[in-house]
């Protein structure tokens, strides 16, 4: 026990030191935030560096200009239509402190036609903010003139937006509500991490048990340990360097995000979403919308069971690591140089990328038959539980899978200790499948 | 009183008998000199009595008692294939293997700190091992194998890879190792350092013992009643057939070398030289180790098929 304690130390202490690691889990978290943040980003610089234009409004109807409110980008001055006879005249004389002139023909009710005009090509921005603040003005103005009282309400009422939703009885009959795009997401981010974990951890310890090999360490380290202990110690602590990553991570995003926040603070929202700014009608539909939404994601985060969802992710979590991790460690052993190892990698990858595929296709069925067999199965079950979780899967089920995965986990530890003990005094040759199944035997 | 008595021991692999029935007693406190040719079989008698492997059958004994897994404490081995960890620092890599062998942390780095200033190091405990040259790394190598002052000392092969200023000190330090009381099991093929150190010697060839016992004795019995002659100034050996014949001339040397005729003696062969010649010296020759092994090795090689 204390001899496998300064095993997991050390491969802890030697692996945590690399630069390659402290690289990665300082830029990482950087990668995420800029791949999400970029467009949001691009659509800031893109409006923060340009001044307000003053746009001129001949309005010769003289009452749709109020309609037209100021934006970040635009100032609009509205003017009588009479006021100007020559318009490109009008637009040279204000020597550029004019960018373009909008004019509203009198006869709009029936055109339904505004133009702008300017030396430069029409910023699409213009375009459709002029748009959207006519577009509801006009009707609104059309409904008007049907001259039927209180029409404009019956139409605002008579806009259904279906929303639906799912309620989820208890077996005492309580009534929850769930949101099944939050388990979706919760679930398949979790089966993500299962998969990534597992892979890039997995080949790290295969890359470690080489490494040991080739520089011919083993043999002494074994003269002093039992190689059981040495594998043990390397999968272990090459988890926990895994799990010091995944909490460094989810701290300093965390801690990025906060502070992106915070700085971004005074930026207008409606930007981050997209870079268009909206007129104020639909800005407050959309402020609508948001309310509903929000209103939806808090009632479903509330009803996903976290506590049950997260203890057995931890679960099969490290049931899966530990079996992949063993089987890593077994071909680690019987290979000189880790490109050699693909001969045993490559089932490996197969199986998990099926386990992802079958996690995916159990989003749209999560208790069709292939997604349960699939779950219960131990070698697609820590990617493929994880997306079934949130839907509330029955306790047989996960108590069947989990068992399986453990009893599993157990044998591939034990099997690859036997052929790790035997491969890693081994050298100068490739062993194909058939002699490591001798080894297991021996 | 020996301190490691091997019993009869065979290990097997799929397809081949790497031990058939070896045994062997090593004296407590004896520098013993186990030889044999690649693939004879030392590697896995070796691991053996290093607990890596398990032999089929027969009996390992250390100090009396049957060996155990905790025994490795007691145990320091130098494989001839060194490692250690390129990317850890030299202290550290002392440090970690000493306490895998049971040393407390702090004895352990007090002691690597003394070694490593023994040896000239003392600069280099902060580096990484891939920042050292390769003589150095075989010295911290032999540093982590002794460090815990081990009971019986393995090494195989100590001497590859060391100038012959490092390799005189390596050797005065093995047999001051000795002299503190340590029980030491040499495996080599380098014959003169066999010599110059070794007390008695265990010869393996094709899985078996072909040849044990007192280096000394070993090679009296392999003599070929050989003895050197030197003569005054320019004078000739004469021939004398029925006494002895004489050997190519031996380069470096006064001397000349012959081989007496079966049954004899060197009294009456020198006695007779003497009368004849202008005799300044004469020693007996005994067979190197090296001519031991190599005569041996071919003796027990089995046919071809």
């Amino acid at each position: 026990m204390k001899k496998l304690k300064l095993i997991i130390s050390r491969e802890y202490m030697a692996m945590v030191k690399s630069k390659s690691f402290i690289l990665t889990t300082l830029l990482m978290p950087l990668l995420i935030l800029l791949c999400g943040g970029v467009p949001a980003l691009i659509g800031y610089l893109n409006n923060a560096g340009s001044d307000t234009e003053t746009v001129a409004v001949i309005d010769e109807t003289g009452k749709y200009a109020r309609a037209i409110k100021d934006t970040d980008l635009y100032h609009f001055v509205a003017m009588r239509g009479d006021t100007v006879t020559n318009l490109h005249d009008f637009y040279d004389k204000s020597n550029g402190s004019i960018a373009a002139v909008v004019v509203i023909p009198a006869r709009v009710d029936s055109l339904h036609t505004v133009t702008i005009y300017s030396e430069g090509t029409v910023n699409a921005n213009l375009k459709s903010t002029l748009n959207e603040a006519l577009s509801d003005t006009l009707t609104r103005a059309r409904v008007a003139s049907y001259g039927v009282e209180g029409l404009q309400d019956m139409i605002d009422n008579s806009t259904v937006d279906v929303d639906v939703k799912s309620v989820k009885w208890s077996d005492d009959g309580s009534e929850n509500e769930t949101s099944t795009e939050i388990a979706m997401v919760l679930g398949f981010a979790l089966s993500m991490l299962t998969y990534m974990f597992v892979l890039m951890y997995g080949a790290m310890i295969m890359n470690s048990v080489v490494e040991e090999k080739t520089t011919r360490i083993v043999e002494v380290i074994v003269s002093s340990c039992k190689p059981f202990q040495l594998m043990m110690g390397k999968i272990i602590g090459i988890g926990l360097v895994g799990l010091t990553q995944l909490a460094v991570w989810v701290v300093l995003i965390n801690v990025i995000g906060a502070v992106v926040a915070v700085t971004m603070g005074g930026m207008d929202m409606s930007m981050l979403s997209g870079g268009v700014p909206m007129a104020a009608g639909a800005g407050e539909m959309a402020q609508q919308v948001d309310d509903n939404m929000v209103r939806n994601i808090v009632t479903g985060l509330l009803n996903v069971n976290y506590g049950a969802i997260l203890s057995c992710f931890v679960f099969y979590f490290i049931g899966g690591y530990l079996l992949y991790g063993a089987l890593f460690a077994a071909f680690g052993s019987a290979v000189d140089q880790a490109s050699d190892a693909g001969q045993f990698t490559s089932p490996i990858i197969l199986v998990m990328i099926i386990a992802l595929y079958a996690g995916m296709a159990c989003i749209e069925n999560p208790n069709g038959p292939m997604a349960v067999a699939c779950s219960i199965i131990p070698f697609t079950s820590p990617v493929v539980m994880m997306v079934r979780l949130p839907y509330d899967v029955p306790m047989w089920q996960v108590a069947c899978s989990l068992l399986l995965l453990y009893a599993t986990a157990a044998t591939f530890v034990w099997v690859a200790a036997r052929i790790y003990r035997t491969g890693i005094l081994l050298y100068g040759k490739k062993y194909s499948f058939k002699e490591i199944f001798k080894w297991i035997k021996g | 009183m020996d301190f490691i008595e091997i019993k009869d021991v065979v290990k097997r692999y799929s397809g081949h008998t790497a031990l058939d029935g070896v045994s062997m007693n090593v004296p407590q406190g004896c520098i013993y000199g186990l030889l044999g040719p690649n693939g004879a079989g030392k590697t896995s008698l070796i691991r053996i009595i290093n607990r890596i492997t398990h032999q089929d059958s027969g009996e390992v004994l250390l100090d009396g008692r049957p060996i155990v897994d905790d025994d490795v404490t007691r145990i320091g081995y130098l494989p001839e294939e060194r490692g250690l960890y390129k990317k850890m620092k030299v202290m550290d890599q002392i440090v970690y293997l000493a306490r895998l062998k049971g040393m407390p942390q702090a004895l352990a780095k007090s002691e690597a700190k003394a070694w490593l200033g023994r040896f000239g190091l003392e600069e280099w405990g902060d580096k990484k091992l891939e920042a050292l040259s390769k003589g150095m790394a075989q010295k911290v190598q032999f540093i982590a194998t002794v460090i815990h002052r081990p009971q019986l000392l393995i090494f195989d092969e100590p001497f590859s890879g060391f100038d012959p200023v490092n390799a005189e000190m390596l050797k005065k330090e093995i047999m001051a190792l000795r002299d503190g009381g340590a029980t030491i099991l040499f495996s080599t093929h380098n014959m003169a350092s066999v010599e110059a150190l070794c007390e008695q010697i265990t010869l393996i060839n094709n899985s078996k013992v072909v040849l044990q016992g007192q280096v000394a004795a070993i090679r009296q019995l392999y003599k070929k009643n050989i003895i050197a002659v030197a003569l005054e100034g320019d004078d000739v050996l004469p021939v004398q057939d029925t006494l002895y014949e004489v050997l190519p001339a031996m380069p470096g040397t006064h001397e000349t070398a012959i081989k007496l005729k079966d049954g004899v003696s060197i009294k009456q062969a020198v006695s007779w030289l003497n009368d004849n010649c202008r005799l300044t010296g004469f020693h007996e020759v005994l067979p190197s180790m090296n001519e031991v092994f190599i005569e041996t090795v071919n003796k027990t090689k089995t046919p071809v098929a």
